[in-house]
Order: structure tokens, then sequence, then C-alpha cells
């Protein structure tokens, strides 16, 4: 079942009176329970993509479907986690997992235990009156999990999340994240997620998007059919095959 | 076409400013009209001469602040107390020693209107250059260091092309303090006699209160605000730019602490947006109060002890007496001391609430909506161009036409307070929103905040550090503007020919200053100085200091 659809977005950047044209007729879908990933080179426009799935830019032109209804603004059924992890630093830990509940207007309590709920699913019990300030890096990325799972979307976009990390915190979140998509207890199970780093693309997701340096088109994609889990398959002749495979085609969409 | 379009507003700005003066001379009647001219001569040779020495002082002892340890541990300190007595306060010692110097003369006047505006250009020079080379990236200093520049050769490569924009930021600032002070500098009462000096500032003044001309002050105001934006244009917009682009650390805006009219710093830092990263000078202030050791903190409070003791030497010829001091405090307002402070504090704190709402409401408004930036920032333009102390003979004469003398000068007070203190808070304010990170303004769209939900959840908490910021210079203008605010000493129609005075520190300090003795007397002044610098240091470290510590941890780390 076909969950998010891209439609032709197209969108250029105007600054100082020229123009610059940062996506060209991107379309695609995202099925239920699919993890899809979409890799590109800096600047090629992939996070502006997601930020055009997520409401929080407007495409010049086409359109996002959700469930088969056009999305122009944001929606709490598709949620996003950052790059920078985007935790407001004058919240705790866990005033920053309330954050989207009381727009929402859930009460006081009930809010306070739907967070507590989410910050011990990643692992953050005991925390939830630290500032982020006196948080790691990892653990502020965990934070901005919770925060996303809170709101129990059925979309997680997620703009480079790893990529502020040291290499070690990152392969500990992969798996987290993993974990999350995978429970059944959890609405979120439809995953969508930006990153330039080809391994990781390759080991989490079902399908690998990639797009061309600016303006950014879709070049390619790869099917990674890898059973799961795939941690004893990241030495495996087939993983590296699928790796080549991506880089090959990121270095044909530079022509 | 770009710099045909200079050449244009050039010329243009010129011819505009040569008919209001030759339709002012013209249509204008006072008997000193015909020398306006010669009086925006010798104002426009002032402000430059004492910009030049300001400079000149600035970036020597700026770079020997910055470059050299020793230095650092004596000059900072000191001269950081030295910028927290507000300078209209110690003018009067200034203006008896340089008139007994010169007997009278119109020399030592000049010297000492010269010496009142250095005092409050230089702060923003020499802070501004040692805020640059502290500011210089360790990694820019290594590879200097590798490639073997040192000594003059380092200072030519690393050091001069880190100060330039500082310097330029610097120099602005100290035009526009330049300007603000020239109305004090240029028209006192001293003693019961008027020392003057020929300028802007003392024509203003003597409009107000000699020929009692309303419409003549208008005009002169007018005169001058156009005056200050063409030149503001002419020079330092265009010399800002240049100097924003090809350095490492584009525009920098210094903030400093303690008193000081930094004056007007122009839209085109707020146009250039993303250039100037003020969050780093922020990061670079808050660094700036923490760092004084215990040791620093007492040899500055020593030396200077030294130097006042030194100051009253050299005035009362040899070391007072005991009986002096019983003297110097047996006057009886001496008594009132502690409702006085009250009192102007309560004045300041009223001005500061007005302005702090006022520029925020303002300030992110024009931050978000570019249609209600278009209307503010033209306001912003000419509001920030007037010096506010010259607005202050025009208020008065005006409020105290319709409510009567005294509480027309309260209210003038306040006024001329909100005007002085809400540019720095507006400032502060709309840049501070504007360089929110991205991610954060994300955050607050994706999650549905809108409105005054948004506000307080996340535009208030982002800008709080740059509100304590602009809290700080507003306070410290403030507390300057209020020593002039509280007292007029003129024997005006209005006033029944009497001095009038609001009760407070600041008319206080002046009375002390100015008149004759007993009620004027150098010792007490000097302690009423130091309750000031008191009083300002009081609030930086129990105030400022512990909310700008309180909100670095609210601080976007991008």
């Amino acid at each position: 079942m076909t969950v998010l659809e891209i439609k032709n977005i197209t969108k250029t950047f105007h600054q100082n009176k020229s123009e610059i044209s940062v996506l060209e007729d991107i379309s695609f879908s995202v099925d239920k329970d699919e993890f899809v990933c979409i890799v590109g080179p800096s600047g090629c426009g992939k996070s502006t993509l997601l930020r055009i799935i997520a409401g929080l830019e407007k495409a010049d032109s086409g359109e996002i479907l959700f469930h088969g209804q056009p999305q122009k603004s944001p929606n709490p059924k598709i949620t996003m986690i950052f790059q920078l992890f985007g935790l407001l630093p004058w919240k705790t830990a866990l005033e920053n997992v309330e954050i989207p509940l009381e727009v929402l207007e859930i009460k006081k309590e009930a809010r306070e235990e739907i967070a507590k709920s989410y910050l011990r699913m990643v692992g953050l019990e005991g925390f939830e009156n630290i500032y982020p300030h006196d948080l790691s890096g990892g653990m502020k990325q965990r934070v901005g999990i919770a925060r996303a799972l809170a709101l129990q979307p059925e979309v997680l976009l997620m703009d480079e999340p790893f990529s502020s990390l040291d290499e070690l915190t990152a392969k500990t979140l992969r798996t987290l994240v993993l974990e999350i998509w995978h429970d059944p207890s959890l609405p979120t199970n439809t995953f969508l997620m930006v990153s330039h780093n080809v391994e990781e693309a390759v080991y989490m997701a079902d399908r690998v998007m990639v797009m061309s340096p600016r303006p950014g088109r879709i070049v390619g994609e790869v099917r990674v059919d890898l059973p799961r889990p795939r941690m004893e398959y990241l030495r495996a002749p087939e993983y590296f095959h699928r790796v080549d495979e991506v880089v090959a085609i990121l270095e044909k969409g530079k022509h | 076409m770009r710099r045909a379009k200079q050449a244009v507003a050039f010329i243009a700005g010129l011819l505009v400013i040569v008919v209001m003066y030759w339709l002012v001379m013209n249509f204008v009647k006072n008997p000193e009209i015909s020398s306006l001219p010669y009086y925006t001569f010798r104002t426009l040779l002032r402000i430059t001469i004492t910009l030049g020495i300001s400079i000149a002082w600035g970036v020597s002892f700026g770079i020997l602040a910055s470059t050299n340890k020793t230095a650092s541990i004596i000059l900072v300190p000191f001269i950081d107390l030295l910028q927290s007595v507000p300078i209209l306060g110690y003018f009067p010692v200034v203006i008896l020693f340089f008139i007994s110097l010169f007997q009278g003369s119109e020399i030592g006047i000049e010297i000492s209107a010269i010496l009142l505006l250095f005092t409050s250009m230089a702060w923003a020079i020499f802070f501004g250059v040692v805020g640059a080379i502290k500011g210089i990236p360790t990694n820019i200093v290594e590879s200097a260091q590798s490639f073997g520049l040192t000594g003059f050769k380092y200072m030519r490569h690393v050091i001069i092309p880190a100060i330039v924009p500082a310097l330029i930021s610097g120099a602005t600032l100290a035009w526009c303090d330049g300007w603000f002070f020239m109305i004090a500098a240029e028209y006192v009462m001293y003693q019961g006699n008027i020392y003057s000096v020929p300028g802007l500032g003392y024509y203003l003044a003597k409009a107000a209160y000699v020929y009692n001309d309303l419409k003549l002050s208008g005009i002169l105001l007018v005169l001058i605000t156009a005056i200050v934006l063409y030149l503001n244009f002419l020079i330092w917009h265009r010399l800002m730019e240049g100097a924003s682009t090809g350095t490492y650390k584009p525009a920098i805006k210094m903030d400093l602490s303690g008193v000081g009219k930094l004056g007007a710093l122009s839209p085109s830092w707020l146009h250039l947006g993303d250039r100037v990263h003020r969050p780093k000078s922020l990061i670079l202030f808050s660094k700036w109060l923490k760092r004084y050791t215990r040791l620093e903190k007492v040899i500055a409070i020593v030396l200077s002890l030294v130097a006042i003791s030194f100051i009253i030497y050299f005035i009362a010829g040899r070391i007072p007496s005991i009986e002096e001091f019983q003297k110097a405090f047996a006057d009886p307002e001496f008594a009132n001391l502690p409702v006085y402070t009250v009192l102007t504090l309560g004045r300041l704190g009223v001005a500061y609430v007005i302005s702090l709402g006022i520029a925020l409401g303002m300030g992110i408004l024009a931050a978000e909506h570019k249609k209600v930036a278009a209307i503010f920032y033209p306001i912003y333009d000419i509001g920030q161009a007037v010096p506010i102390l010259a607005l202050f003979p025009i208020f008065f004469v005006t409020f105290s036409r319709a409510f009567g003398g005294a509480f027309g000068l309260e209210i003038t007070a306040i006024v001329v307070l909100v005007l002085d203190m809400i540019w720095y808070m507006f400032l502060n304010v709309v840049s501070a929103v504007k360089s929110i990170p991205s991610e954060i303004k994300e955050v607050g769209h994706l999650f549905g905040f809108k409105g005054l939900k948004r506000v307080t959840h996340l535009v208030i908490p982002a800008i709080l550090p740059a509100i304590v910021t602009g809290s700080i210079l507003s306070w410290g203008t403030g507390w300057n503007t209020i020593i002039f605010a509280e007292y007029m000493p003129y024997e005006l129609e209005i006033t029944g020919g009497q001095p009038l005075t609001l009760p407070g520190l600041g008319s206080y300090l002046d009375k002390t200053g100015y008149l004759p003795p007993p009620k004027g007397n150098p010792i007490r002044l000097f302690f009423l100085l130091s309750l000031i610098a008191a009083i300002v240091l009081l609030m930086e470290g129990l105030v400022w200091r512990r909310l700008l510590r309180k909100f670095e941890k609210y601080r976007v780390e991008v």
C-alpha cells in the first residue's frame, strides 16, 4: 500500500536576482512498512526535498500525497528528526518531548506520562530533567527520536540523523532506529531517510534512491533485498555489491 | 550602475542639505542665524578631531591590551571600571580642571569638550579592537605562527586585517556617540556661569534656553539629523559594506557593558543579515563578563582609588583634611540619598520596561515580517540618527508649556530615556530573532507552534541572551541620560526664572558638580560618582552576569 507519493516536485531558489534550480521533477513513492533512503552528493537538494515532504517548505510545482491526500503544511502523522537534533535548549529533555503534545493541547499529566514512556523507550530514563546543553550528541538525538515518536506518526522523516554523531554512537542509534521501525507495537513504520553515507543507506534501507548533483534529479534506484538483521552481512560480498551499485549510479549522475 | 547611483545619492543629499541651509538662513529670524555654517563646521571639526584621537588611542591601546598579558591585566579592568562611571558625571571635574588651567579662556573649554567627547568615543573603539583580536580564530593564529609570521609581519597580515571591520564599526559607534554628547559638551552651566564653545549643540541649547524659540530648535534638530543621516550613509554604510567582505569575522559588533552611549548602528547591519554574525559576539561578550579573576578586580579597584585620590589631590591642591570630609557630607540634602537612589532607579526602571516592551514587539515583528520591516527600518534609521540629548531642550520646552515645569521635566526625562534606551533593545532583538537557527524555527513549524505560543515558547527564550545584552547597553546609556535629564539649570521663563530639578541621584550629582560651594563639593561629587559606578557594577554582577550565565545554556549550538 502506498503511503507517500511524491509527484513531479520542482523547486527553485531565488537569490540576488539569480535563480538556482534545486530540485527537478522528483517523483517516487514510499510503501507502508518500507524503509527508503535518499542518497546524493551534498547540495543536491535532498534535505530540501525532505522539508517539502514534511510541509516545512513549499514546492514550486508538483505535489505530495499522503494516503492520496495532498499535503501542504506540517501534519502530526508525518514527523521528522533533524541533523542537529532541533532541540529547544531552554527546555529539559522531558519538556522537549512534551512540546508537540502541548501544541495538541493534551493535559499536563497525560503528556508527561507519554513523554516519559518514550524517553524510556529510547533509553533515557533518569535524564528527564536534564537540559540539552548537558546531554551528549547521541543522547540529544535520542530525545529527538522520542519527541518525533511521541506524536505516534505513521511516517518518520530523518534528515541525516547520524551525520553529526561519532561513528560508534551512530552505530548504536542506527540499531535503535531499526528496532523502532520493526516494533509492531508502534504505529510508526514508514521511514524515509536522507543520507550522504552510502554504506549507512544500504545497511538500513529497503530501497536507496540516488540523486544527482544540483539540480537534484532521481538518477537511479537500488533495491536492497538483503535479509535482516543485516549486521552479519556487513562483510559480505552481497552487501558490497549493493554499495558499489549505488556508488556507480552516483558517479554516473555527476555527468 | 551602482557607482552612478551612489554618486547621484551623494550629490542629491548634499543638495538637499545646502537647500535646507539656504532656506533656514534666509527665512528664520535669529541674531545668530548667519553663523550657522560656521557652527556646523566647528562641530564637525570637533567630532572629527576627537574621532582621530580616539582611533589612535583605541587602536594602540587595544593592540597593547590584547597582545601583552601584563598590559591586559592592568588596562582592561581599569578601562572597564572607568567606563562604568557615567561620562556626564565627571564632566564637571574636567571642566573645573581645564578652566582653571587656562583661566577661563575658550581653549580650556574646547579641550574639556574634546575630552568629554573622547571619553564617550574611545571605549567603543578600544573594546572593538580588543574583541576583534581575541576573536581571531586559533587556527589562523597557529597557522601564522607555523609560517613564521612574527612581529611587524604578524601585525600587518593578521592583526590589522582582523581589526579593520571592528575599527570601522567602532568608529561608527564613536561617531554617533560624538553627536550624542555634543550638546552636553558645547554648552555648560558651571557655578553660575555658562561656558560654551561655538557649535551646533551650543546653538541648539541657546535656541531653546536663551531665545526660547521652539521653532528654531526644531529646525536645528532636523538639520542635525539630516547631517548625521547623510554622513552615516555617505561614509559609514559604505565603509561597513566594504569591510564586511573578505575578512574571516565580518562586521564585528562588539557588545560592551557599563555606561557609554554607543549611539547608532545603521540598519545596513540588519540588512546584511547572515553576514553579521551576532551570536559570536554574544559569546565573546559573556566570556568577557566571566573573565575577571579576583586579582584583576583588586588591581582595578586599587588603580582607580589611586586615580581618584590623585584627581582629588589635584583639584583640592592637597590631601583633604577630616574637616573637609565632614563639610562635604554636611549638606542637608545628603540624608535624602537613599530616596534619591530609589527615585532615579525607578525612573530608569519605568523607562526600561517601556522600551523593552516596545522594542520586543517592534523587533519581533520587524524581524519576521518583511512588510513591517519596510516600515520600521526607516523609522529606526532616522530615530537613531537623532542625537537624543538634543531632543531634551525641545521636549522640555514643549512639555513644560503643556504640563507645567516639574511635571513637564518628569515626562521629558522618561520620554528621553525611552527614546534613548529603545534602539539598543530593538537592534538586539531584531538581530537575535534573525539569527535563530533555522532548525529551531522548523521545529516550531513542524509541531504547529503559532502566534503567541510560538513567541513565548520559541522566540523569546531564543533571544533571551540578546535581551540581556541589550538591557546592559540600555541601562548604561540610561545612566548617562538621566544625569542630564533630571536637572534643568537654566533660568528660564517657563520655570519662573528658577533652576528646576527632579529629586534624584542625577540631579544631586549635577548640583554637587556644577553649583558653587557649599552645594558644589568635589569630595561629595567623587562620592556620588563612585556610588553610581558601584550601582552599575552591582547590577552587572548581581543581575546581568547571572542572567547571562543562566541563559548560556539556552544558546543553540550550531
